[in-house]
């Protein structure tokens, strides 16, 4: 999976969890810049995300993660792992 | 010894004369051997033995977690070390509201006092060593922070000194190794930290220890002050605690900016929040930060949540669901925030789940508020909305703080019947608001301290107040922080016939 892939599923991933079609992720993507992404919302993203890509964050990975590329490189990593 | 005592300021110089004549190398032994001699002189010395304790668990846990591959062993380990640490906290802390819950429960049902109150001294500092001391650990299991391997760096991490009164929780993985490093003499960055104390001061000694007087009046004797007494004392408590723990908090990063040492911000200008979410992410942030990654997030993450989610969804559908695990989870949060604050049901409501109330409404009810607006034709963001925002968080807040300062929750409920039920707003514009402990002159320098402190806070929200005013010319800049030393000296309420009253969250 290539990471453009990763980043075009991230993207529904994100919309659906914010019930917004125009939201667009990209490498610098935080928190900051999507307004309903606050600590309540993070975890349930965390595991749309999961479900999405078949793969599991470490707690030390959610507390961390800085911005969606961060998520995109964890998750290339722990795809090809699988 | 505390922090704004004649004592300390004396102690503070020494430490920071020792800390920048010897060698970098043994600056961090300056400041453990500081840090011991802080604890042995502001209590009973032997209390020492449970930040040491706590410590030598932590580092136990460290090793025995970083010598293992086994995740099961490591996991036994971890648990071991936060029920340890957790155990003593309760114990100390947390037997006499168990106690007194199960008093009161028995007194219901017309038993006498079943159990009577347990009288152990509790250490300095316990809440805030300990919550560092176990992120640390479970960071050391999650493999986000570097290992310690030795225990008197760890013992420093864990009581470095001017955290002990009143915090910030600090995370060793954001703050520790600075710690360890040699930090050269910087003259600006002594000064500045020296000026960030001199504005903490300021806080704590002629604003906080004024509005205290106001608070305790009416606090203490709410039946002959009732209606908007109540509301002019809850405002006062309000600026009271903000100035005593943020005034603390200036200090205490005051002090570690004189050592080279960068901790993490308590406060954001709380009381400017739009929301109550927003105004614990700007009060208390490193405690708010802490129940997040350490409680929060593994709570949600947990297989009962995981469970009770897919449950939630299947029975309410996707949004509600999830709203509602959410809800659920978040009830455990601020249970805990609100006994970390004391053993008493009033910290558990006022500054637990009474938060927790108004943001599960908020998020309930924010729909509704959006169709109202739409109908009202009102903009949602236009600047009087905002204000508006602004004001009613502050109100929901002052709510809380009736619990959090009242004697009990039965003291709060009444007061806050009084608050409401008694309409006489003409006393606040009357001469009998000098007799509520501060005469006309005491209450005029009041109000002009805390005018000071909104324009500084409001000079805050677009960047560093110190930072302007060292761009002044010199004689300008010289002649404010002079003026500034003079007014705390001239109007602090401090000094050998009156000592300021301890920080408020020295107690928790």
């Amino acid at each position: 999976m290539s990471k453009e892939e990763v980043f075009e599923r991230l993207n529904e991933v994100f919309r659906d969890v914010f019930d917004d079609e125009s939201i667009v992720v990209n490498e610098t993507t935080t928190s900051a810049d999507i307004e309903d992404w606050d600590s309540l919302e993070h975890i349930n993203l965390l595991a749309a995300v999961e479900q999405e890509f078949g793969m599991k964050f470490s707690m030390g990975q959610v507390v961390t993660m800085k911005n969606v590329g961060e998520m995109a490189d964890i998750i290339l990593s722990q795809t090809k792992e699988g | 010894m505390a922090l704004t005592s004649f004592y300390f300021l004396c102690f503070f110089a020494l430490v920071l004369f020792l800390y920048y004549v010897l060698p970098g190398k043994v600056q961090w032994i300056v400041l453990l051997t500081a840090s011991i001699v802080y604890y042995l002189t502001s209590g009973n010395p032997i209390l020492i033995v449970y930040p040491v304790a706590a410590s030598l668990i932590c580092y136990a846990g460290i090793r025995l977690i970083c010598a293992s591959q086994d995740r099961k062993k490591r996991r036994r380990v971890l648990l071991a070390v936060i029920l340890c640490n957790v155990a003593v906290l309760f114990l100390l802390k947390y037997i006499n509201f168990g106690i007194n819950t199960v008093n009161g429960i028995a007194g219901l049902f017309g038993q006498e006092e079943v159990f009577s109150l347990s009288q152990w001294l509790i250490p300095l500092g316990i809440s805030y060593y300990t919550l560092s001391l176990i992120g640390y650990v479970v960071d050391i299991y999650n493999e986000i922070a570097p290992a310690q391997k030795n225990f008197a760096k760890l013992a420093l991490y864990g009581m470095y000194f001017p955290v002990m009164t009143s915090g910030p929780i600090i995370r060793y993985r954001e703050e520790g190794e600075q710690f360890f490093k040699p930090h050269k003499f910087d003259y600006v960055q002594v000064t500045r930290g020296l000026q960030r104390m001199l504005w903490g001061f300021f806080q704590k000694l002629v604003i906080s220890e004024r509005m205290a007087k106001i608070v305790s009046t009416v606090y203490g004797d709410y039946t002959s002050y009732p209606g908007a007494y109540i509301w002019l004392a809850t405002v006062c408590f309000a600026f009271q605690l903000y100035t005593d723990f943020n005034g603390c908090m200036d200090i205490v990063l005051g002090i570690s900016e004189t050592f080279g040492l960068k901790l993490p911000e308590n406060f954001q200008t709380p009381f400017f929040s739009k929301n109550i979410s927003e105004y614990w992410r700007r009060w208390h942030i490193t405690l708010g930060v802490w129940m997040k990654e350490y409680i929060f997030y593994p709570l949600l993450r947990s297989q009962a949540f995981t469970r009770l989610g897919k449950k939630n969804k299947e029975r309410f559908g996707k949004k509600r669901g999830k709203q509602f695990t959410t809800f659920a989870a978040m009830f455990v949060l601020w249970f805990t925030v609100g006994i970390w604050h004391g053993g008493d049901w009033k910290y558990v409501i006022g500054s637990g789940l009474l938060h927790w109330f108004y943001i599960v409404c908020g998020e309930l009810l924010q729909p509704w508020f959006d169709k109202g607006m739409k109908a009202c034709h009102i903009n949602p963001k236009a600047k009087w909305v905002d204000v508006f925002r602004i004001l009613r968080t502050f109100f929901l807040v002052n709510i809380g703080f009736v619990f959090f300062r009242a004697d009990s929750v039965k003291d709060a409920v009444k007061m806050l019947v009084s608050a409401v039920s008694v309409f006489n707003p003409q006393v606040l514009f009357q001469a009998s608001l000098f007799t509520l402990g501060l005469d006309w002159i005491e209450f005029t320098i009041a109000v002009v301290s805390l005018l000071m402190l909104l324009a500084v806070s409001l000079y805050r929200q677009k960047g560093s107040v110190r930072e302007k005013i060292a761009s002044w010319p010199i004689v300008c800049r010289y002649l404010f922080w002079y003026a500034l030393v003079f007014y705390i000296i001239l109007l602090g309420n401090y000094g050998p016939d009156y000592s300021a009253a301890e920080f408020i969250y020295q107690g928790f």
